[in-house]
């Protein structure tokens, strides 16, 4: 650390200092606005040794062959990223995180910087009010049931007022995906992303952190960039479900107030609703190993018509999950466990009951609109 | 006079208690291994499907019809952990199936590596609280399962939604649930 | 009864030359069984442990200081001879292991249980000593060889390169298939010793305060220090068993083939979660609540007043014990949980804001109407105070779960458990120390050297930290080495931060190199009439053994537990 040239690049420590202060009394300081400095590393040299390929690309994947290369939105297009010196939430480009925003805003920061200056006011009141100079006599006063009483009971009622707010909020972040949602799985790889379309024929991109000279010669943010980006559709919600493939990750997007754990072994699904199209940037959130600060998302949201041309452009299909196709050859199996249910065409229910409408094994089955080879 | 040695008994037992208080919390700790996939497998806690047999699912759809028909949507996810050698995915995307109504939905695996290689599988539904509402009657994930060198097989389950979903007011709102499973490898 | 206070005194004097009969060294450090010393050698511990982890902070702030890896790659080329920059990164993650892992485990309840629990519970309740001192030596030291334990473990593999690098949560799958060697296994066995150490230490600290409190000395006239170690002793003894059960199952999963958090025989790694957490929850309010205590003593004894509210504060603690076993998963907001569940966790979370708001105004209304004196400890205390407020209410913020999706595991979080614990649990240990030092050691330390202590330190905490809320709020990423540019202005500003809090250390130490060198020698009141509780009628420092005749507790005093009868 260069005391020097900290002080040379920067406010003095002691109006910082102050700043942060007056931050705490003044949440909505517009100090945030400075736009980051994306050549601001050009001369970082570790960095440098990041391998290019830091991970070895799944074998059984159709990865995207040349993705990118269509409807690649510039760095113009930056939206969702972290301000420089940033003392302030990320914009927010999703009706949830706005409303997220808005309750801290109007409601938990206003509640916290009044109770921290009241407790801080009381403090210095006490300190110059009570002194042994200007009182020599302590009183012994030890109780004031009423008093008591009212400060347990007017955080009792602060508390339900938070609680209406958070409640709604959760409520709309828990709202389900409408069944037509395009569907993106995200799986957390060491150390990196894929992103699945299995609405869209099941292909995989993979995506990698930019090397940070290349970030920056793109015009991208070191350590924020990414190879191939997850690219959706803006203006629809979109369902995103994430699983871990081999330890626990976690999909981020700060502008989208938008945070899901991807465990192994099991899908977590949230909604995603990205009201314009841009570059949204976040980064894995749960410590993952060695690599874990190198796995950045970054998310390319894209008007209807581009993302379609970007998906054929994959190889992949349009027309959802339900486009009928042939389905696949049934084969006979074998089990090593006798009598398992997987062991092939299923044995034939025996239907205790059975009715004119009761299926009859092997159940009649909706057909299986195949769209996609199964995707590992 | 030496006080500590006044109490001997008393401390002695005061301490016995105690250390009895943590060895239960010891094995509530161990227990805790069981209880939770007793308490998943009850209540669907994380999205844990139910298991049925076929006379209840007969009831069900009996429920159903008289219920009106709804259907829903049922999307299928395929996944194989780190070290699993399987390729694994289902056959179809989604289904859209009457609530009530027994259903089957197809996965394939294959083994890619040279040597056999047993598997099991664990899934979960989302929305989780599908969970309660998701029976499935007969399933791959049941039991182990293996494939020898390069084989592959079409794994079938066969499932129906329960119709109380439609009473459930957490469920409203609800148009497709979707089935995950990962393979993981076995020994 | 069988005594009075002036027979005390007279027999204290009488006994003076028997009660001060000490072994020698080997005997007395090694196989001590004298609370005070047991005290003594905890806070040396704490002391050493918190300088270790305080130095490894450094490194941390350090390679933070800018963006890209500055410092990992020499510290690994240096400790190990390795160049690779995934060792480097690693590093960064053992790091932080061994910070979280030795702050908690080995600073912070060291300190305030093992040190000033042992040293003042017995004082402030009239006992001669704990109910079962070879035990209380035997928590000692599995808590000395616990920390062996973990230190080794950074010079093992573990994965990418040597060492723990899980975090101090040792979350699965990340600590069992996802590192292998034996590095975790030596982070898992410290932690069990450490906590074995602390479940013998609660069973001893419940029992002497259950069992062995003067005449008159009843539960509602307990210092509230007294109070606060007992609820703390409670929490440990429910809490901990539930760690070493998990961290158990983790090590037989690890070795032995089980799969209790593994999917792949039907385990869970989000349990793992879920009981590290019930435990995890519970762990944070056993650092602080001792500082709870403290500081009641300290506002009290310097205000000249009674304790506001008394039941109000002791049960407040209380209610924050049984709150804190239902809150658990507020810190796995984002791990998947049903809509219902995150609600549940959100309302619960908040209800334990009310006993710890309940426990801030008392404070205040303790000085209120008090005659207020500025010494070191009273400085400290009203720090805690104001600082402890700022992280409590952030805690408020990330209670609610659809506002945490944003927050959690990002530097937010960071400032606010270090708001409540580096600026509250730590403020509250300088508070007890400069309150006790010279009852300890019988020395006075400077009051001015304690006064400049906590206005550097007090600068400095808050340069590191208040800037991490900053950080958060701007989306950046806890346990990260490198970060994107855009972080580096307030990065840089936490570690000149850091610099000046270490400074303040500096200040620390000279200030104790002073009193053992020239310090005056200390009375046995040396802050007045303020200070009413037992250990006040000792000499400083006290006896090596104490109260071989018992103090009687007079019924007068209700509110400030134990006074001793004005003869
Ligand atoms: C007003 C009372 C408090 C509330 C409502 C509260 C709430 C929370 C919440 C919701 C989190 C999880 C944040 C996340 O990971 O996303 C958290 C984290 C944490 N809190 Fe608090 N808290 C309170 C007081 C305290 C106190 C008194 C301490 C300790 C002295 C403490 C120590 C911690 C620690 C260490 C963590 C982070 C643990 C980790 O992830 O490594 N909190 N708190
Ligand atoms: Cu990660
Ligand atoms: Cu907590």
């Amino acid at each position: 650390m260069n005391l020097g040239e900290f002080a040379r690049k920067r406010l003095g420590f002691a109006s910082a200092a102050l700043m942060a202060v007056a931050l705490l009394a003044t949440p909505q300081s517009g100090y945030a606005q400075a736009t980051p400095r994306l050549d601001a590393q050009a001369e970082n040299v570790a960095r440098e040794d990041i391998p290019e390929s830091q991970a070895a690309e799944p074998s059984t994947l159709d990865v995207a062959p040349g993705a990118g290369e269509v409807a690649r939105l510039g760095p113009e297009w930056i939206k969702g990223q972290p301000a420089l010196g940033g003392v302030n939430f990320q914009d927010q480009y999703s009706p949830n995180g706005e409303y997220a925003l808005w309750m801290h805003n109007a409601i938990l920061l206003p509640l916290i910087t009044f109770i921290c200056l009241l407790v801080l006011g009381l403090l210095l009141y006490v300190v110059v009010r009570f002194n042994r100079r200007r009182n020599t006599v302590p009183s012994r006063t030890a109780h004031n049931t009423v008093i008591e009483v009212v400060w347990t009971l007017v955080p009792v009622l602060v508390l339900v007022f938070i609680a209406i707010p958070s409640i709604t909020l959760l409520a709309r972040q828990y709202q389900a995906a409408p069944e037509d949602a395009l569907t993106v799985k995200v799986t957390g790889y060491q150390w990196y992303w894929g992103y699945t379309y299995p609405d869209n024929g099941g292909f995989e991109v993979i995506s990698n952190m930019l090397p940070p000279e290349q970030a920056i010669e793109r015009g991208e943010p070191a350590i924020l960039a990414v190879d191939n980006r997850l690219v959706v559709p803006a203006g629809e919600p979109i369902r995103i479900q994430t699983t871990g493939a081999d330890v626990i990750h976690s999909f981020a997007i700060p502008s989208m107030w938008f945070k899901i754990d991807a465990v192994p072994g099991r899908l977590n699904e949230r909604v995603l609703y990205i009201e314009e199209p841009g570059i949204y940037y976040g980064q894995c959130s749960e410590l993952c190993g060695a690599r874990h600060a190198y796995m950045p998302i970054a998310v390319e949201a894209l008007p209807r018509p581009q993302f379609d041309a970007w998906v054929l452009a994959q190889g992949g299909t349009l027309g959802g999950p339900d486009l009928p196709t042939a389905p696949a050859p049934r084969q006979e199996p074998e089990s090593s466990v006798s009598g398992a249910p997987g062991a092939g065409v299923p044995e034939p229910l025996e239907d205790p009951a059975a009715g004119p409408n009761s299926p009859t094994a092997p159940a009649p089955l909706s057909p299986p609109g195949v769209t996609a080879g199964p995707t590992a | 006079m030496n006080r500590t040695a006044q109490f001997p008994e008393k401390n002695g037992r005061v301490a016995l208690i105690l250390l009895a208080v943590a060895a239960g919390m010891l094995a509530l700790g161990f227990a805790s291994v069981p209880l939770y996939r007793l308490f998943c497998q009850v209540t669907g806690f994380g999205g844990t499907t139910q298991r049925a047999t076929l006379a209840e699912s007969v009831t069900a759809e009996k429920l159903a019809q008289s219920a009106g028909g709804r259907t829903i949507s049922v999307r299928f996810d395929g996944n194989v952990s780190a070290g699993m050698p399987w390729t694994f995915g289902p056959e179809q995307v989604t289904q859209t199936v009457a609530i009530g109504r027994r259903n089957m939905a197809l996965f394939s695996a294959k083994n890619n590596s040279s040597v056999p290689v047993t598997g099991t599988a664990s899934f979960n539904v989302e929305p989780e609280q599908a969970g309660p509402y998701f029976n499935k009657i007969q399933c791959f994930c049941f039991t182990e399962q293996t494939l020898q060198p390069g084989q592959a097989v079409d794994m079938p389950v066969i499932y129906y939604v329960d119709p109380k979903a439609l009473d459930d007011p957490d469920m409203k709102g609800v148009e497709q649930i979707t089935l995950s499973y990962t393979f993981h490898r076995k020994g | 009864m069988a005594t009075t206070a002036d027979h005390f005194q007279a027999h204290a004097d009488e006994h003076h030359h028997d009660a001060d009969h000490k072994p020698g060294f080997f005997a007395r450090w090694f196989m001590s069984t004298n609370h005070k010393d047991i005290g003594t050698l905890y806070l040396i511990f704490a002391i050493f442990a918190g300088v270790i982890g305080g130095a490894i902070s450094g490194v941390m702030r350090a390679e933070l200081a800018d963006p890209g890896i500055q410092v990992l790659t020499p510290l690994v080329g240096w400790l190990y001879n390795e160049t690779d920059l995934d060792q480097a990164l690693h590093m960064w993650n053992v790091l932080i292991t061994a910070h979280g892992l030795i702050m908690v485990f080995f600073m912070v309840m060291p300190a305030m249980i093992g040190g000033f629990g042992n040293w003042f519970i017995p004082l402030m309740i009239g006992a001669p000593d704990m109910a079962f001192p070879r035990m209380n030596n035997v928590s000692f030291w599995l808590t000395f060889v616990a920390f062996i334990s973990l230190l080794l473990s950074s010079f093992v593999p573990g994965g990418t390169g040597l060492g723990a690098g899980t975090g101090w949560t040792v979350y699965a799958p990340l600590s069992t298939s996802g590192s292998v060697g034996p590095a975790v296994d030596f982070a898992i066995f410290s932690l069990h010793l450490a906590g074995a150490g602390s479940i013998l230490g609660a069973i001893n600290f419940i029992t002497t305060i259950l069992n062995m409190r003067a005449p008159g000395m009843t539960l509602h006239k307990m210092p509230l220090f007294v109070w606060s170690v007992l609820v703390t002793a409670f929490l440990l003894l429910l809490a901990l068993p539930v760690l070493a059960a998990a961290i158990t199952m983790l090590l037989t999963d690890r070795n032995f083939g089980t799969t209790f958090f593994d999917p792949a025989g039907g385990g869970d790694p989000v349990l793992y979660q879920h009981l590290f957490w019930f435990f995890g929850h519970p762990e944070v309010y056993i650092m602080i609540l001792p500082g709870f205590g403290m500081i009641s003593q300290i506002i009290a004894t310097f205000s000249r007043k009674p304790v506001f509210g008394y039941l109000g504060m002791a049960y407040a603690m209380v209610a924050i014990g049984v709150v804190g076993f239902v809150v658990w998963a507020h810190h796995m907001y984002v791990v998947g949980l049903n809509v219902n569940t995150k609600m549940y966790f959100t309302a619960a979370t908040m209800v334990i804001a009310v006993p710890t708001g309940i426990k801030i105004f008392s404070w205040i209304a303790t000085m209120w109407g008090g005659s207020l004196e500025f010494k070191s400890p009273m400085v400290w205390a009203l720090g805690f105070i104001f600082l402890f407020t700022v992280g409590g209410v952030t805690g408020v913020v990330l209670a609610n779960g659809g506002i945490d999706d944003y927050m959690h595991d990002t530097y937010y979080v960071v400032a606010h458990f270090h708001y409540v614990l580096s600026l509250g649990a730590v403020f509250a240990l300088f508070a007890g120390f400069y309150y006790w030092f010279p009852k300890m050691s019988g020395r006075m330390h400077s009051e001015m050297l304690a006064h400049i202590h906590f206005w550097i330190f007090f600068v400095g905490v808050n340069m590191i930290f208040f800037p991490m809320h900053f950080l958060g709020m701007d989306g950046m990423p806890r346990r990260i080495p490198d970060y994107p540019a855009a972080y580096a202005y307030w990065n840089q500003f936490a570690t000149v931060g850091y610099w000046i809090m270490a400074g303040s250390m500096l200040v620390f130490f000279a200030n104790m190199l002073y009193a053992f060198t020239a310090g005056k020698k200390a009375a046995p009141n040396y802050w007045g009439e303020g200070a009413t509780t037992l250990e006040w009628t000792l000499t400083s420092p006290p006896p090596y053994h104490q109260f071989e005749t018992l103090p009687v507790i007079d019924d007068v005093d209700h509110d400030h537990g134990g006074t001793v009868a004005p003869a």
